[in-house]
């Protein structure tokens, strides 16, 4: 499965690629990948670019197909695929536009801690983190909740956990949509995916999921770092997590129904995982709502899993969260679909936006933006590989202009699953992390591999695209040492 | 044994397989056994299966396609929510609507887990008649 695509790529720009709407009939709109020509050679290996022509058939798409640098093949469209549909005119929403782990997503959190004032306490915050944040294949949780409660979940989001007093006000102030979005209506999700997301809350989950002990190691805008309160040699936690079982469970009772409304609509795509609904549809409006309920769920465990984690560290450090200054940054999703207002071809219109691994990245004065970051512009976060760093953006009135608001969302995989596992050692894998100081901790050594640096882009590549292209801006960024996997 | 009768497919960021069977019946089987031989291993120290009831499945669609997707997710399905690794199955109806199953699953406890599947996807899925035997290929999101 390794050949080359061989479909036309025009350069639009050093950082910016075409793949003209001639290329397939039917294509309603251009594509255009995000990339330089290192990161495009990489992206050529498999057939991400073929499907990112795809996603141009789908009815009432607007401007372009797009796709960031960390694109790699998914199903369906690829993963960091962008794209809008006109829902006014009869746009469409797909599943598969926001793929099965819906809201999986990415939150950073400060403390007031410098690396050299704890350099010799990490080993003993990972295994008492290890110990108190459940994680791994089907993981379930200490934070047991009744069906009634779970109902609430899905429509308070991340508000839930603040009132149960895990959490306070400003948490919900610094995540996407203040920790919920509005509409979700319970009735759209099926008991199946009550079943498969019981328990389940509070739990890190398995693959790419994880927790970091990270540190300051580079500044770029100083300035935005102080607004921030970062400096170099700071300790930050993230946590990469999602809807689990609840999303994949609402993501396959929709495709499903979507298939069907294929022929119903009588919409044309060259794939059939990119089964979809005219947005105003009644098939439309329920995926809608029961995403916006797993995108709640998603929110609600991270707010879980930040709680865990700050009592974890008190744990260790005999003192309250606040004091160690443990304050969230900002949470943003990276595989969601939203209704946003932007203009293209100088008219405001009302679309439907898919973010399939990739960030929202809006710029500053966005008035979905608290106040504290108006000024400043929507923090983005950035995960690397468990090996390399990660980053802390900010979103540009650029994004909002070419990408909807748009960014990337990691560092894409390079190689494949099956490959890692039988091309990496995991003991000699450990030792080359164990020689960077990075520790980890993890529920089973195969996640250890499949997740190895070797099977990723090199995220400090990604970043260098996005913000050479000025669809975001680099503030800092963070090196790990200590890691928990699924 | 399911070892000879899968094999994996590259794919970047999830897990494929090819499988064989004599007919489609033995193709919904052999993915069912080699979804979950990826899924998890039985331990080696636990030696008799207990006997238990076994899960009725029954599945509608438009084709064969659909019906293989939703047969291989349903039984994804079942077991996220019963803590189950199903481990043997007995296809009672199946033609290119239609799908009624028995699925006999253990306790997931019994195994060492080794991957999460999401679900079973259409991306570049095949089910053909190679004439002698067929073959199905799958791609997981996982």
């Amino acid at each position: 499965m390794s050949d080359i695509w061989g479909g036309p790529l025009e350069k639009i720009d050093d950082y910016r690629w075409r793949i003209p709407k001639s290329y397939k009939p039917g294509m309603r709109v251009d594509g255009i990948i995000y990339a330089d020509e290192r990161l495009l050679r990489d992206i050529r290996q498999d057939k991400a670019p073929e499907q990112v022509a795809n996603v141009a058939f789908l009815p009432q798409i607007v401007k372009a197909s797009l796709a960031m640098p960390d694109i790699h093949w998914g199903y369906g469209p690829s993963i960091g695929a962008v794209f809008a549909t006109d829902i006014d005119s009869g746009g469409v929403i797909t599943p598969a536009g926001v793929g099965f782990d819906i809201n999986c997503g990415v939150r950073l959190l400060k403390t007031n801690f410098q690396y050299e004032e704890i350099k010799h306490k990490i080993k003993d915050l990972i295994y008492v983190l290890f110990d108190m944040v459940p994680a791994g294949v089907g993981s379930k949780g200490d934070i047991r909740i009744s069906e009634r409660e779970e109902r609430e979940i899905l429509i308070k989001g991340a508000r839930w956990a603040v009132e149960k007093g895990y959490g306070i006000e400003e948490d919900l102030e610094c995540t996407e949509e203040y920790g919920a979005m509005e509409g979700a209506d319970p009735s759209t999700v099926s008991q199946r995916a009550y079943e498969r997301g019981k328990a389940q809350s509070g739990t890190l989950g398995s693959g790419n999921h994880f927790l970091e002990i990270q540190m300051i190691d580079q500044l770029y805008d100083r300035n935005l770092c102080s607004q921030f309160g970062l400096t170099l040699g700071q300790i930050m936690v993230m946590i990469h997590s999602g809807s689990r079982g609840f999303g994949y469970q609402i993501c396959d009772d929709y495709t499903r129904s979507m298939i069907q409304c294929l022929s119903k609509y009588n919409i044309k795509v060259p794939d059939r995982q990119l089964a979809c609904a005219p947005f105003n549809s009644p098939e439309g409006k329920a995926y809608f709502s029961a995403m916006k309920c797993a995108a709640n769920y998603a929110w609600n465990n991270r707010q879980c899993l930040m709680y865990l984690v700050r009592k974890g560290f008190e744990k260790v450090f005999g003192m309250g969260w606040q004091k160690m200054g443990m304050y969230l940054i900002y949470d943003v999703a990276h595989n969601i679909a939203k209704v946003e207002k932007h203009t293209v071809d100088g008219k405001k219109l009302t679309l439907c936006v898919h973010r399939k691994g990739a960030t929202r990245a809006f710029g500053p004065n966005s008035p979905e933006l608290p106040n504290r970051y108006k000024n400043t512009a929507q923090p983005v976060i950035i995960p690397g590989d468990m090996g390399r760093n990660s980053y802390l953006l900010v979103g540009t009135q650029k994004a909002m202009e070419e990408t909807f608001g748009s960014t990337c969302h990691g560092a894409g995989r390079v190689k494949s699953r099956t490959t890692a596992m039988k091309s990496i050692d995991v003991n000699q894998l450990l030792r080359e992390l164990d020689s960077k100081g990075i520790i980890v901790k993890a529920s089973g050594k195969g996640t250890i591999v499949e997740e190895a640096p070797q099977a990723y882009k090199d995220v400090n590549e990604v970043v260098d695209v996005v913000h050479k292209a000025g669809i975001s801006n680099r503030v800092c960024r963070m090196k790990p040492l200590g890691v928990i996997k699924g | 044994m399911i070892k000879n009768k899968y094999e994996l497919l590259e794919h970047t960021a999830d897990i494929g397989i090819r499988v064989k069977g004599k007919d489609l019946k033995e193709i919904f089987i052999n993915s069912a056994l080699a979804m979950f031989d990826i899924i998890a291993q039985r331990k080696s120290e636990i030696n008799e299966i207990e006997s238990s009831l076994p899960h009725i499945i029954k599945e509608q669609s438009d084709d064969w396609e659909q019906l293989f997707v939703n047969w291989l997710n349903e039984l994804l399905s079942l077991s996220a929510t019963k803590d189950l690794i199903f481990y043997d199955f007995e296809i009672e109806k199946l033609d290119g609507k239609n799908l009624e199953a028995k699925v006999w699953g253990e306790d997931i406890r019994n195994y060492n887990v080794n991957t999460e599947i999401k679900a079973a996807t259409y991306h570049q899925l095949k089910i053909e008649n190679k004439g002698l035997y067929w073959e199905a290929e799958v791609i997981f999101d996982v």
